[in-house]
């Protein structure tokens, strides 16, 4: 039986030595800038752990998170973790389909009760019944109160899983919640982004499996490794801000030089995500870096913001969870993002222990 | 001005490079005095431009040994010009860099086989004998 055996045994079955899982720990170990020194901590528990169990549920989504977790990998390091996991369940990626693919489900709810992780993309529609979005007959309501009941975990995958996304974007004709407003008594978290980055989603995966707890979260219960800095934070365009230089329209010779695009409506200042650092495609690039600016797509209520291309400090129709950024010139913003950055840590802070304290 | 590369128009190229050099500085004079110290610089997170990395890499040189690892996918060991200060590049199978690491130690840990694989060679090997026989046995 494969699913008594340690990972580190079953993969060396397959010519995989503990050398590989020392890479494997150095790579998610650097992602998530943890100290050097916890790779090998790292690596001794992914090869102690058991192969885990993942139901993944996809509901009012568009399969975006599934081709960014499948697709940006080259066939490689970074595809281990889908060695370390079971992908029991998983409408777009498994073979059986039908009845099979539901009995499948549930014989790994069965045998794996108590210990399995539930991976959700989508929200789930809650109007009329929840008959907006149905999968052989039974609403994703159902669907995930029947599998969430056994669950050790549930990771919320994407913006509209974590947060609403474009189907809770108003008027929300069905109903769109997140996850965390159906999923109570549960460890949850929160990997959002339009699509998420796939090491956010593969790294709080290796790191629940090597260390057998929840990594740190923030006030949104998103994992501080990866959401703990805004896009501006590591924005290699920062330089210009603090400068003051600004390109003006997409054509202009600030643009064309690389100079900042906030007042093109880059929404980095207010946006938590490491796509500034990690980027995307295997390390390529990334929106801005690519001559757009940053649309905020992990953040809450992205959608209902004020428009993509108004500049933050034009203020946004959600004012009460982005502070609107006084319209000021040149070195004058530097100052005013700070500020902003700190009143918001401070915020997360001060969220972080209301909830501590709650616990 | 580097609006594609993502280079870092505001700093100055020596400036992240000479810090990592002078942390590699005092590690070193640590590892001198206690040869059990084993200490890893992970390059990837600070910001460092690729021409700053090649330069850094210059600079530390070249050592006695250089080894080619295959572990899902190619990694690279060297030695500086440096005893104990090592340089790891790991790389996917297309040759594209994953992370790099300057590891103070008096060898990387990377290299060592580790102990859960050597019994379990030792099984193999036990096992494959017993079954065929002596070496060059026929039989």
């Amino acid at each position: 039986m494969t699913a008594t055996k340690l990972l580190g045994d079953l993969l060396r079955e397959r010519g995989v030595s503990r050398r590989a899982f020392l890479k494997y720990a150095s790579y998610v170990t650097s992602l998530m800038a943890l100290p050097p020194s916890a790779a090998a901590a790292m690596a001794d528990g992914l090869a102690k752990a058991h192969r885990q169990a993942v139901i993944w549920l996809s509901f009012q989504e568009c399969t975006g998170c599934t081709e960014s977790l499948t697709r940006s990998f080259s066939p490689t390091l970074e595809e281990l973790i889908f060695d370390f996991i079971s992908l029991d369940y998983h409408e777009t990626l498994q073979a059986a389909s039908g009845e099979a693919a539901e009995a499948a489900r549930h014989a790994s709810m069965r045998e794996n009760k108590g210990k399995y992780i539930v991976v959700v993309d989508g929200s789930v529609p809650t109007a009329d019944g929840g008959v907006y979005s149905v999968i052989a007959g039974r609403t994703n309501l159902d669907v995930l109160a029947e599998t969430v009941a056994d669950a050790a975990a549930v990771i919320a995958v994407g913006t509209c899983a974590s947060f609403g996304g474009l189907p809770a974007a108003k008027p929300n004709p069905t109903g769109a919640v997140p996850v965390s407003e159906l999923v109570r008594g549960k460890p949850l978290i929160n990997i959002p982004g339009c699509p998420p980055m796939p090491q956010a989603m593969a790294g709080t995966i290796a790191q629940i499996l090597a260390f057998g707890k929840l990594p740190e979260l923030d006030a949104l219960n998103r994992p501080r490794a990866f959401f703990g800095e805004t896009i501006h934070d590591r924005c290699y365009r920062r330089p210009f801000y603090e400068r003051g230089m600004f390109a003006k329209s997409f054509d202009d010779r600030g643009a064309r030089d690389g100079w900042c695009l906030y007042e093109l409506g880059c929404k980095g200042p207010v946006t938590y995500n490491a796509c500034a650092s990690l980027k995307w495609n295997g390390g390529v690039s990334f929106p801005i870096q690519s001559g757009h600016g940053c649309i905020g797509c992990s953040e809450p209520r992205f959608w209902d913001r004020g428009g993509l291309y108004r500049p933050l400090s034009a203020g946004t129709t959600d004012a009460g969870r982005v502070i609107a950024i006084a319209a000021a010139a040149g070195v004058a913003l530097g100052a005013g993002s700070a500020a902003l950055a700190r009143r918001r840590s401070a915020a997360t802070r001060a969220l972080d222990e209301t909830r501590t304290k709650q616990e | 001005m580097g609006a594609l590369t993502g280079s870092f128009p505001g700093a100055t190229p020596t400036d992240v490079a000479a810090a990592v050099l002078s942390e590699v500085a005092d590690r070193l004079e640590r590892l001198a005095a206690d040869p059990g110290a084993s200490e890893t610089i992970d390059l990837h997170g600070l910001p460092l431009t690729d021409a700053e990395r090649d330069q850094l890499r210059q600079r530390l040189g070249q050592g006695e040994v250089d080894a080619r690892l295959e572990i899902v996918g190619p990694t690279r060991i060297t030695e500086t010009a440096y005893a104990g200060v090592w340089w790891l590049r790991h790389a996917d199978d297309d040759d594209r860099p994953v992370l790099e690491h300057i590891v103070v130690a008096r060898v990387p840990a990377l290299l060592l086989a580790h102990a859960d694989d050597i019994a379990d060679a030792a099984r193999r090997l036990r096992a494959e004998l017993d079954a065929r026989g002596a070496p060059g046995d026929p039989a």
